[in-house]
């Protein structure tokens, strides 16, 4: 009995292993791909070591556009959309899950209405509110539709995690004497850290790898394009240059996972801490 | 914490405004340089400087910045747009281009950018955005422009319907002429296989068999694009009645005709037989492409502007051939009536622009440029204006046996986005895709378009 | 959700979390961005959907025309199909995977458990266009699955995203693969916040790894779980660009969508009005689904909670 568990064992961990090459391999797949020649990447060596190495696939890239201010437009913005969203969600959330008035469900339920609808649906009328509100031309085009695209998810987060921290906590700091905000920022706000930390991540992926929007708000404006828009400069009426666009994609998510790579320590030790705080 | 996320913002933000600076006077200094692509880059700087100078001081206003939305990616639409660029600055010394790169996208951009007030002064119009764009008042009527600087005397006799709408009046200066859909095979491939040019579907099921004994494709389609299944079905449908899918457009014929019917019969049979990959409907471009020249797949629909490439890669070994159809007679009645053809397609302008009547002649100079890289750089002398240049080298054989099949052909029918009616369009490129898929009858064909055009 | 005994023994916390101020401060800028980049877009969604508008020129309307045309297109039904597929097959794949993964990551015995939680989280990062880039490589015709098969002497080679009816399940499979690692992380995040002192008292009680899991890591993310269901099915019912990269809807529409439906109509028909149809069932249905989770949530949790004063009370009594 216990050695055929512990054979079971060691099959789930090998599975576990497995699973995990299969996460990583796309990122091998992606930098043999930005070497390689259409000719290659069809027919003679799709998935292979790339060789001879077609490294000019990068230059292409490289002086196709302004990748550093791409770059840099990519950052500001998503930046931007994750400080904002964040702080909105929080207090939203805070205000839906635990304090007590009439209306928060229906409030918390209307909102959630914005994690339903396609981009595509209210392209148009958002762009119209961006120009009324003059922002076409500053990176807040971008930064204020893209909140309004991830606020929904993020309070619904929030929400959950909100809704499991102990109601003692807030009695106890009441008694305290402190007063509501200072009990938000300073009890509760740490104890949701750890989604905190999910969510930027999620957040800033969402704003890195946009396209649609980027092309209509921005796409005429050459000092505000962003990283992904960088794709268009490969893609032809009928044929693509897909090395080029390998070595775009590599530059446009190997400084995502050079952040989460170093960001997830942070993340495990935020968990910690919350966990800590809270047991 | 957060204070630190804002501090690191500002900085970031403080960064941002010095590097586009340091950006834009490096840019400057390239500006000389003739390469193409530090030509781009040169010209989105200054474009950015006019702007500014524009807001700052309007009595020094001699630079005026056009922006224009094009295709920029591959050699065929860099070339003449580079071309044009430099061609440009001699002839508009004071215009500089503001290039927005065409996404591929169904004209969603386009059509959210006029919705929104934000058209680009020129732009590469289709003949569905034409049609759209038309009825919001959006897109410039150039009859005068077309008048005065030339285009129309430029224009050769067989492409004066593509310049005009419907309404009798231009929209757009197009550039390319009328075009074809031509059937390229592997000459190696057919002869090391001991076969024949296939004239009748018969014969064409003998190559399948052969080819397919060999662990060769037949014939490469890249069917996840609508227009080239939509190709594929007219190359047959055209040696039944020499309308074609324009007929059915125009709605002078009615898909429920025989020869309509017998053609879908006969695709079905072809696919049936193996003449596509199995995976037809998900291959793109560049996939069926690379098999064709590489020797994987036999035979290749496309359109004539392929032969630059087709000859370039696999030089003698490529050729085209007359569709074969159900029987020599019409196989050799066939010869004068080819898929494809012209379309309305070409550079627009926006009337709303405030520089409309500049923009108007800056598009017309384009469309003339655009014509003579084709000639002179991509040897295709399929353009729309008699520009009197000619190639750098030969046209390549293809070229030549087309040039001289190009008198006697009759008709000839559209390609998809000739197309005027968007229904039916999107009717026949989807439909087209199922009956090539293999997984749709060509009763499910027939009774669906039926549907749809009702 | 505050139980009432806690409320009715102390009234100043009533006040206290019920400051007006506060309440209103803190949901003005959400609400504010809401109702105007979300809200107000959505309502011309609605509106539009009943007229021919193009997107261009002034709006007609149309009356109902536009669903009228909807429910008569052998198209609506493909797409509503491969929705519920799609949606069902996520939130299986995520669900189970994330769960297993999650608990075993946070199991501390676990070797090189930092390294996996990154590598889960990797399809995350990237892009849909790289991942689906991928994924159409492994999966045409030649593609490497297909090979693998030869190699093997297996007969299963497949035309794995041409076929008509089984296309949909391996596209949601690519989707389900890409976003499970998201959920996973989630469900690590809520496995943190548990208390470590649960888990002891269960092996103290004797319950095995699993049987811990079971009994209190499943029971007490009953909120994550919520909203990784939420974002399963509504994500299902949303997706588009996973087929229009990997079939482009094909073949012949039968791998459409309602939002590539939506986006078929609008910008290759130039029929945003009825594209706009689609798109409002769409919401409709998201927001039927939601209240479906809400409401079969809602029963678990008053018992949960009910169950959980009722526990504090006997721990007060001692």
């Amino acid at each position: 009995m216990e050695t055929k568990k512990g054979i079971l064992h060691k099959i789930f961990i090998v599975f576990c292993w497995i699973y995990a090459a299969f996460s990583l391999y796309p990122l091998i797949w992606m930098l043999f791909y930005s070497f390689k020649t259409n000719q290659e990447i069809f027919v003679t060596n799709p998935f292979g070591f790339p060789w001879p190495l077609h490294y000019e696939n990068y230059i292409t890239a490289w002086t196709k556009y302004d990748v550093p201010l791409y770059f840099l437009n990519s950052l500001l913005v998503s930046i931007g959309t994750v400080v904002i969203t964040i702080f909105c969600a929080l207090l939203f959330s805070y205000a839906t899950s635990r304090m007590i008035w009439r209306g928060r469900t229906f409030t918390r339920l209307f909102l959630g209405l914005g994690m339903f609808i396609p981009v595509q649906a209210i392209m148009i009328p958002v762009v119209k509110v961006v120009q009324k509100f003059n922002l076409m031309g500053t990176r807040w085009s971008l930064i204020f539709p893209y909140i309004a695209i991830n606020l929904a998810f993020a309070c619904m987060v929030y929400y959950g995690f909100f809704k499991g921290i102990p109601l003692e906590l807030e009695e106890a700091a009441c008694m305290d004497g402190a007063n509501i905000y200072q009990t938000f920022f300073r009890i509760i706000e740490p104890l949701v850290r750890p989604a905190t930390v999910t969510l930027v991540i999620y957040i800033f992926l969402n704003a890195w790898n946009e396209f649609i929007l980027a092309n209509v708000v921005v796409g005429s404006i050459p000092g505000l394009k962003t990283l992904p828009l960088g794709v268009l400069f490969f893609q032809g009426e009928f044929t693509t240059d897909w090395g080029g666009m390998g070595a775009t994609m590599v530059i446009a998510s190997f400084p995502a996972i050079i952040v989460y790579s170093i960001f997830s320590e942070q993340v495990e030790s935020a968990m910690t801490i919350g966990g800590a705080v809270k047991g | 914490m957060k204070k630190k996320i804002l501090s690191s913002l500002l900085c970031a933000t403080v960064a941002a405004t010095t590097i586009i600076g340091c950006g834009q006077s490096a840019q400057e200094t390239s500006e000389s340089t003739t390469n193409a692509t530090a030509e781009v880059s040169a010209t989105e700087a200054t474009s950015e400087e006019a702007k500014t100078e524009e807001t700052t001081s309007s009595d020094s206003g001699e630079k005026v910045t056009l922006s224009i939305y094009t295709q920029y990616a591959d050699d065929d639409t860099k070339v003449p747009y580079d071309y044009a660029v430099e061609q440009l600055k001699e002839a508009f010394p004071n215009v500089e281009l503001n290039l927005i790169v065409q996404a591929q996208d169904d004209g969603q951009t386009l059509k959210t950018l006029a919705a929104t007030g934000q058209l680009p002064d020129i732009y590469q119009a289709s003949t569905d955005i034409i049609n759209t764009f038309r009825e919001s008042n959006q897109i410039m009527v150039l009859n005068d422009v077309a008048q005065s600087t030339g285009f129309l005397d430029k224009l050769y006799e067989a492409n004066k319907d593509l310049a005009y709408a419907e309404d009798g009046n231009i929209y757009a200066f197009p550039f390319s002429g009328q075009e074809y859909v031509l059937w390229y095979y592997n000459k190696a491939l057919f002869e090391e296989n001991g076969l024949e040019i296939p004239q009748t579907y018969d014969d064409l099921k003998n190559c399948i068999e052969v080819f397919k004994s060999k662990g060769i494709t037949p014939l490469a389609l890249f069917g996840q694009e609508g227009w080239n299944t939509a190709a594929a079905y007219d190359v047959v449908a055209t040696r039944y009645t020499e309308g074609g899918i324009k007929a059915l457009d125009e709605g002078t014929a009615s898909i429920t005709d025989e020869a309509y019917a017998s053609a879908a019969k006969t695709l079905e049979e072809l696919v049936a037989a193996g003449l596509f990959q199995d995976s037809a409907t998900t291959t793109n471009y560049d996939q069926a492409s690379e098999m064709f020249l590489s020797g994987n797949a036999a035979m290749f629909i496309n359109g004539q502007w392929y032969i630059e490439d087709a000859t370039s890669a696999l030089g003698e070994n490529v050729d085209w051939m007359f569709y074969p159809a159900a029987d020599e007679a019409s196989y050799e009645a066939g010869k004068s009536v080819f898929s494809g053809g012209g379309s309305a397609s070409g550079f627009a302008v926006n009337p709303d622009s405030e520089n409309a009547e500049l923009a108007a002649e800056v598009a017309e100079f384009i469309t003339e440029k655009y014509c003579e890289a084709k000639v002179m750089y991509r040897h295709n002398p399929l353009v729309a204006l008699d520009t009197g240049k000619e190639p750098d080298s030969e046209y390549p054989a293809m070229m030549k046996k087309l040039s001289d099949t190009l008198p006697t052909i009759t008709a000839t029918t559209k390609f998809t986005w000739g197309l005027t009616n968007s229904t039916f369009n999107d009717g026949i490129q989807s439909e087209s895709q199922g009956l090539v898929s293999g997984q749709f009858t060509a009763e499910e064909f027939i009774a669906d378009m039926t549907d749809i055009m009702e | 959700m505050w139980p009432p005994d806690l409320l009715k023994r102390n009234n100043t916390m009533k006040k206290y979390m019920g400051n007006k101020l506060a309440i209103f401060l803190f949901v003005l800028p959400a609400l504010a961005i809401f109702l105007i980049f979300d809200f107000f877009p959505i309502i011309q969604v609605f509106a539009y959907s009943f007229t021919d508008w193009n997107g261009l020129t002034t709006p007609n309307f149309l009356g109902l025309k536009n669903y009228i045309d909807l429910f008569n297109d052998r198209v609506f039904y493909t797409s509503n199909r491969n929705q519920l597929i799609f949606a069902i097959v996520i939130t299986v794949y995520q669900m189970l995977f994330a769960t297993i993964f999650a608990i075993t990551i946070s199991d501390k015995k676990m070797k090189g458990r930092k390294f996996l939680r990154v590598a889960y989280f990797i399809p995350v990062i990237l892009s849909v266009t790289v991942v689906c880039q991928l994924w159409s490589a492994i999966l045409s015709g030649q593609g490497l699955l297909n090979k693998l098969f030869e190699a093997f002497g297996s007969d299963y080679t497949q035309n794995w995203l041409g076929d008509r009816y089984k296309a949909i399940y391996v596209i949601a499979f690519v989707n389900a693969w890409q976003w499970m690692g998201y959920q996973f992380a989630l469900i690590v995040a809520g496995i943190k916040s548990i208390p470590a002192d649960y888990y002891e008292a269960a092996k103290i009680d004797g319950c095995s790894n699993v049987k811990a899991h079971m009994k209190i890591t499943i029971p007490l993310l009953a909120e994550t779980y919520k909203f990784c269901l939420i974002i399963s099915l509504t994500g299902g019912i949303k997706a588009f660009t996973e087929m229009n990269i990997l079939t482009g809807g094909g073949p012949n529409k039968s791998t459409f969508t309602l939002t590539y439906m939506m986006y078929n109509a609008a910008f290759k028909k130039s029929d945003y009005g009825y594209g706009l149809a689609s798109a409002s069932i769409m919401v409709i249905e998201c927001m039927l689904v939601m209240l479906v989770i809400n409401f079969i949530f809602r029963e678990k949790n008053q018992l949960k909670e009910e169950e959980k004063s009722k526990k504090r009370r006997l721990s007060y009594g001692n």
